[in-house]
């Protein structure tokens, strides 16, 4: 009965989000394509190795702001700083506030983000950032063996790949990259990921807060039973931000028949470039350094 | 015919408390709230492409000439997974939409649109928290 309210939960909050003031649509699509409820939770798969198996379609909660519900990564309560709430009112988008610890680097690329009138990544279509992948609203599958996992982002059709195995050491003059490099070492039940070497072109969220090249986020993935992880990101970035913070959130499991399908942003996005309705972004100027 | 089109402030409170939450591309570089729009017409085709669909919707004014709107919808794969398909609306069926008008004169893309199908149902939720920011969705 849980699950089967938890699925009607799931249709009403995608109903919501898209705006269908009518959820009949999302329910009847839910029995017209045969979907059953979700099985009932069973205990966590493990390979055969004795680890948790973190592999199926994941329900990753659509995250367009982190600093929303950003908590001490040591109490889990909610974040605490300096100046929190403060209106910025110099800022490109006046309703912006002073949401997250910045520093005096991290503050000025807050209030300068400026999507529409510079353009933004994104909508160029380049690749999100580890963060913003996990963010967005589209679910991801991972799927995974003993030495290594991989996500599937099904925004974009993008995928990261993280090793697993500690033998494995990534070479040492790789250049930076979008998704930044990923290394993930098991913490009894609990996979924690470690990316770093961003090229700091990325927002950690759709919002747009800032992040910089020396950012270390650290992601855990703790399967508790069959449909449900439980996930923490957690921003180490003093050059951006004077305090660790963190999200903990719920992912659940995406039943069959939904499947992971493609997703190609540049369908529309390239001739909203062509035609100017989309600004064509260029690498910020190199103040990251 | 602009003719046709229906303005009205409330039908911009209605989308921008109701408005969804996904989109690709700056809403405000391209659409304007303050420009609401209202129209019955006849779906002339369906563009069922990432991030947004697109539903051409033909719209025959007083004076007899005709427009053809492009109405953006939500993502292809969310709307999927509501159960909504690329043939869900038909060329011909006849729908009521509303949204905003973009900020070009020379565009004929609407922002921040429900579209009615005749039996009441609304189709193809937008994708974009449209007036109320000028945030990228995802």
């Amino acid at each position: 009965m849980k699950v089967r309210l938890t699925a009607i939960a799931s249709a009403v909050a995608v109903a919501a989000a898209l705006g269908v003031t009518s959820l009949a649509p999302a329910l009847a699509a839910q029995r017209g394509r045969g979907a059953a409820p979700a099985a009932p939770a069973g205990p966590t798969p493990r390979m055969a190795n004795g680890k948790p198996d973190l592999s199926g379609l994941w329900a990753d909660p659509y995250t367009p702001n982190m600093a929303i519900r950003a908590v001490d990564p040591e109490t889990k309560q909610p974040l605490k700083f300096a100046r929190q709430g403060e209106m910025l009112a110099d800022a490109i988008d006046p309703k912006r506030t002073f949401d997250l610890p910045y520093t005096a680097w991290g503050l000025k690329k807050w209030k300068e983000y400026d999507p529409v009138g510079k353009g933004d990544y994104a909508g160029n279509c380049l690749p999100f950032g580890m963060s913003r992948n996990i963010n967005a609203p589209h679910g991801l599958q991972i799927i995974q063996n003993p030495d290594a996992l991989a996500f599937l982002f099904e925004q974009n059709t993008w995928f990261h790949w993280v090793p697993t195995n500690s033998t494995f050491k990534w070479p040492a003059d790789l250049p930076e990259a979008w998704n930044g490099l990923s290394v993930g070492h098991w913490d009894g039940d609990t996979l924690v990921i470690e990316t770093k070497g961003f090229n700091g072109y990325t927002r950690l969220d759709t919002n747009g807060h800032p992040h910089s090249h020396e950012m270390v986020m650290t992601n855990t993935f703790l399967r508790t039973d069959s449909n449900t992880m439980q996930h923490t990101v957690r921003v180490h970035d003093p050059k951006t931000y004077t305090q660790d913070w963190m999200n903990v959130r719920t992912w659940r499991i995406k039943p069959y028949p939904d499947v992971i399908m493609e997703y190609s942003c540049e369908e529309n996005n390239l001739q909203n470039l062509f035609d100017g309705a989309i600004k064509v972004w260029k690498a910020p100027e190199d103040d990251d350094r | 015919m602009r003719a046709k089109v229906l303005i009205t402030a409330a039908l911009l409170v209605t989308l921008a408390a109701t408005s969804p939450a996904f989109a690709h591309h700056s809403i405000v570089a391209e659409f304007d709230p303050n420009q609401p729009i209202t129209f019955k017409g006849a779906v002339k085709k369906v563009e069922w492409t990432n991030p947004h669909i697109y539903t051409s919707v033909e719209v025959t004014g007083a004076d007899g000439k005709t427009l053809v709107y492009r109405v953006e919808g939500g993502p292809p794969n969310a709307l999927f997974r509501q159960g909504w398909r690329k043939d869900t609306l038909k060329v011909g069926d006849i729908v009521s939409v509303s949204g905003i008008r973009a900020k070009s004169a020379t565009s004929m893309n609407v922002g921040q649109a429900t579209i009615t199908m005749a039996d009441g149902r609304k189709i193809f939720g937008t994708g974009g928290n449209r007036a109320a920011s000028a945030e990228y969705k995802e």
